[in-house]
């Protein structure tokens, strides 16, 4: 197991720069999600952890040593790819023995550290299959087998849920969660999925154009977004940016916009809330209704509704605690209350 | 009338003249092979005599008279020997060649690239003299050597290098990453991973140029002179009297006996064989 | 805590070479060899074709003297064979050309579609390309002999008095190109096969929706899909009647009365019987400038089109 550290990382495509200095601190056996939108890098600096791309600029360090220039598999580390990456010629146990081979490990050894992984992952009757012969379940499940098998010091997992179906990606999720817990290494997660991200996470870095936008545990970035592209990144529905003008509320110094969670948000009688507004549509989802109500200023907002929203049409009110709501000044960043 | 003439009737009946059209076509296709071998078996007279396909007089002795006029055993071994060669060497140099240019960053690749492409256009008989004077001046005149290396350096080893290189861009990347997680060189991931995985690519550049090297008739007629050096192809022209006059009989059993193994081998992978070719024409 | 023995971990030097300098270094071994070869075998004859191209070399003399674009100026205006040369290669490709491809598209239409013995039709038509152009010719030569030869004893049943094939200069290059053509046409017919497969059905089934015949139905969607292929088959196809050697060499010999005597040939015959190394070269670098403006042709519309 090991702490991971990252100083002023930069990446270099020819003359555009994907990765442009990130600077991170993931401690021994912690849990780090990277997340953000396509193209924003997460991907590319997770390869670059890896080894699988050279670094441009700055250091990165594992447990103290530079690792900037070493071979892929000298460092330590295990990748778990999106498209699982099985070798389609080997068997499962060939698969997952294929790297401890490569080393130099005995065959008994071999066998002895694959049978004892695939006994973690529950995978002893698959063991002679090819993986054509699985489920898009199964494979996940060799992959971060193959991963385990090595005893790495840092687990990569990039994106490794996003060929299944939603059923199963919530399934394997809750299986990584278990697998982090029983084995307690370092695990840095790869993913777009806000909601995975939240899961996952002990803390996420929330990437956007190779910059870190903001790094905390999934309560403060829910909580506390640093700027308006964390605050409508973190949370879903997502959250409602208005001018301040539109609402009702005191405004902190240098405030321009402001941001109301839908789930902050409920119905009160027109007037009596701290914006007004029509209802334009509701979207029934069982629990709760997802209520769109064009304001009188012209945005529309989004408000998470116990029960059934109002009909087509009602004119409404929004009130919010005031604890509640986000401000932001002109660049975006979050703008304190007090 | 119209009752008669069904649509059901009328597809027959379309169908009917279309075959029978494509068997017409065929003929000319089919009946080289079928005289060559049936006339492999006859008198020089009865070739020439009235014609027929099915020998009169079966003249067995005609594929024993072949091996006894010019060291036929022998040329058709070098055939054999040059032709694997030449495939032995193109699958490895071209796949290695190729799985750089897919796969491998470094400064003048785009060069490199555009270097080989222009291989392309220049046919061997452009560059034919100044590699003959190459090969004298090396002593390699009268060897198999030439009959090796141009074919494989020549612009049908670049044609095969981007085959290829299709094959491998085309193949998941993450399996070859995967393969350097596990510890893997380059070359353990090109030899464990790309190469094991590129069956289908190795069989065509394999097919391709072993037909291509069997064939090749230019190269041999400059390079060798001596009997027991010639390639087949060679050979066949070679079963003359004295006076440079054919030995139709014999020429026709020899060339029956160049051809057969191939076409056989043609009926059992003709498909596989018509696909290689596919893919390499809309290659080049 | 005590490391896992099975995951080797790097000490603290600094690798001599980077990753990114091992990777360029690693790419230019698996491309040494090709490269190497490229060389030795290519770039430089290429260059040496040129400067031979220069010179009055007859190996005969074993001397060689620089004189310019003499080779090429001699060609051009005194030398009544060059222009024999050409107009026999332009014939040929004329003659082959078209041919093949006309009977190549047909082939494909007709063999692009399941029907029962369709596999066998399409072995038969590709056979001959497997076939080494060399048996091709020596069966060809046998049948179009003069009197003797199968296909005028067959013309004959029929009460047409066939030609001499082979030994008469306007026939013989018939001859030349209709034997070639069958050799050749089914490489392009399954590049056609392939392209007509590769035209979604339902365009044929929109169109014949609306009423459209089967010809309207080639000319308007068919036929303009085919576009690209065609292109790719026509410069193919016509580099390749350029290049032709073996079959020229082993039916006719350039013959009769240089009827045949096309460039590829006379680039052999200059260069390997009677020495002429300097015209020889000015010859290949005609072929050679030929060969690339087809393909910068190509290049060019493909580039153009997409």
């Amino acid at each position: 197991m090991a702490s991971l550290t990252l100083r002023g990382i930069t990446k270099r495509f020819g003359r555009t720069e994907v990765i442009r200095g990130v600077d991170l601190d993931v401690k021994d056996g912690e849990f780090v999600v990277f997340v953000g939108p396509s193209g924003c890098g997460k991907s590319t600096l997770l390869r670059m952890i890896a080894g699988l791309e050279d670094i441009s600029g700055g250091e990165l360090r594992l447990d103290g040593r530079l690792m900037n220039e070493v071979q892929p598999a000298k460092r330590g580390v295990a990748m778990v790819f999106q498209s699982y990456a099985l070798y389609p010629h080997l068997t499962v146990r060939d698969n997952m023995a294929f790297g401890l081979k490569v080393r130099g490990v005995s065959l008994p050894d071999r066998l002895k550290q694959v049978e004892a992984a695939a006994d973690t992952l529950k995978l002893g009757a698959l063991l002679d299959r090819y993986p054509r012969e699985l489920s898009g379940g199964q494979r996940q499940r060799v992959a971060i087998g193959r991963a385990i098998v090595g005893e790495p010091q840092v687990f990569l997992f990039d994106e490794p849920l996003s060929n299944l179906d939603a059923e199963l990606r919530v399934h394997m999720r809750s299986e990584i969660a278990a697998l982090h817990k029983r084995l307690g290494t370092t695990m840095i997660y790869v993913t777009h999925d806000q909601i995975e991200a939240m899961t996952l996470a002990d803390r996420i870095v929330v990437l956007r154009d190779g910059l870190v936008e903001q790094v905390g545990t999934p309560r403060e970035l829910y909580e506390n977004p640093f700027n308006l592209f964390v605050a409508q990144f973190i949370g879903s529905p997502k959250m409602n940016i208005l001018p301040v003008a539109a609402v009702r509320l005191p405004a902190p110094a240098g405030a321009v916009k402001v941001g109301l969670r839908p789930e902050d948000l409920r119905i009160v009688a027109p007037g009596a809330g701290v914006v007004d507004g029509t209802v334009v549509h509701a979207e029934y989802t069982g629990a709760a209704s997802l209520v769109h109500v064009g304001l009188d200023g012209g945005e529309t907002c989004l408000v998470v509704c116990q029960g059934d929203g109002p009909g087509d049409g009602a004119r409404v009110g929004l009130g919010c605690e005031v604890g509640r709501v986000r401000w932001f000044g002109d660049s975006g960043q979050a703008v304190s209350q007090s | 009338m119209s009752e008669f003439l069904t649509p059901r009737r009328l597809a027959l009946i379309s169908r009917i003249c279309w075959t029978s059209a494509l068997c017409v076509v065929a003929i000319p296709f089919l009946f080289p092979f079928l005289w060559m071998i049936t006339s492999g078996v006859k008198s020089a007279a009865e070739i020439f005599g009235a014609p027929s396909l099915i020998p009169r007089h079966w003249q067995w002795h005609n594929y024993v008279e072949v091996f006894t006029y010019q060291p036929f055993a022998r040329q058709y071994f070098n055939s054999l020997y040059i032709s694997l060669s030449v495939t032995v060497l193109t699958l490895l140099f071209a796949s290695l060649a190729g799985y750089a240019l897919a796969r491998m960053r470094f400064a003048g690749a785009a060069m490199v690239g555009l270097f080989l492409v222009s291989a392309l256009m220049v046919p061997e008989e452009v560059t034919i003299i100044p590699n003959f004077f190459l090969m004298k001046w090396l002593g390699l005149i009268d060897t198999h050597v030439p009959l090796i290396l141009l074919p494989v350096f020549g612009p049908h080893g670049i044609v095969a290098t981007f085959l290829m290189r299709q094959y491998f861009m085309a193949l998941p990347k993450e399996l070859e990453e995967a393969g350097r997680m596990d510890g893997l060189s380059r070359l353990g991931v090109w030899w464990q991973v790309a190469i094991p995985l590129s069956k289908p690519a190795l069989a065509a550049v394999a097919i391709i140029t072993f037909l291509h090297s069997w064939n090749l008739f230019l190269e041999p007629l400059i390079f060798v002179s001596s009997l027991e050096k010639f390639t087949l192809p060679l050979a066949l022209t070679n079963f003359t009297d004295p006076y440079g006059v054919p030995l139709w009989h014999l020429q026709l059993a020899a060339t029956s006996l160049a051809v057969v193994p191939i076409l056989i081998v043609y009926l059992i992978a003709q498909r596989q064989i018509i696909e290689s070719f596919a893919l390499s024409g809309v290659k080049g | 805590m005590p490391r896992p023995a099975t995951v080797p971990m790097a000490n603290d030097d600094p690798p001599w070479l980077s990753l990114k300098m091992r990777e360029a270094m690693e790419a230019w071994l698996f491309l040494g060899p090709t490269l190497a070869g490229f060389l030795i075998f290519f770039a430089g004859p290429l260059v040496a074709v040129v400067g031979y191209s220069m010179t009055e070399w007859n190996l005969l003399s074993q001397q060689s003297t620089f004189v310019g674009l003499k080779n090429y100026s001699h060609a051009l205006t005194e030398n009544p064979d060059f222009w024999l040369v050409v107009r026999n290669s332009a014939i040929f490709a004329l003659g082959l050309v078209p041919a093949n491809m006309a009977l190549a598209l047909a082939l494909a239409i007709a063999l692009s579609r399941p029907f029962r013995g369709v596999v066998v039709f399409r072995t038969v038509f590709f056979a001959p390309v497997v076939t080494s152009a060399a048996a091709w010719a020596i069966v060809w030569k046998f049948l179009l002999q003069g009197e003797a030869g199968f296909v005028n004893q067959m013309l004959a049943y029929v009460g047409i008095a066939g030609p001499n094939w082979l030994r008469e200069p306007n026939w013989a290059m018939v001859a030349v190109i209709a034997t070639r053509v069958i050799k050749m046409v089914g490489l392009n017919m399954i590049l056609y096969i392939a392209a007509l497969q590769a035209i979604p059905r339902d365009y044929e089934a929109a169109a014949r929706l609306e009423g459209a015949s089967s010809w309207q139905i080639f000319t308007g969607i068919t036929w303009p899909l085919l576009g690209p292929t065609t292109l790719v088959i026509m410069v193919i196809t016509t580099i390749g009647s350029f290049k032709v050697f073996d079959h020229i060499y082993l039916m006719t010999g350039g013959g009769p009365e240089n009827g045949t005597l096309v460039l590829a040939f006379a680039i052999y015959e200059q260069g390997f019987k009677f020495f002429n190394v300097g015209y020889a070269s000015a010859l290949a670098m005609i072929m050679f400038v030929i060969v690339m403006g087809l393909t910068l042709v190509q290049l060019a519309v493909r580039r153009r089109d997409t």
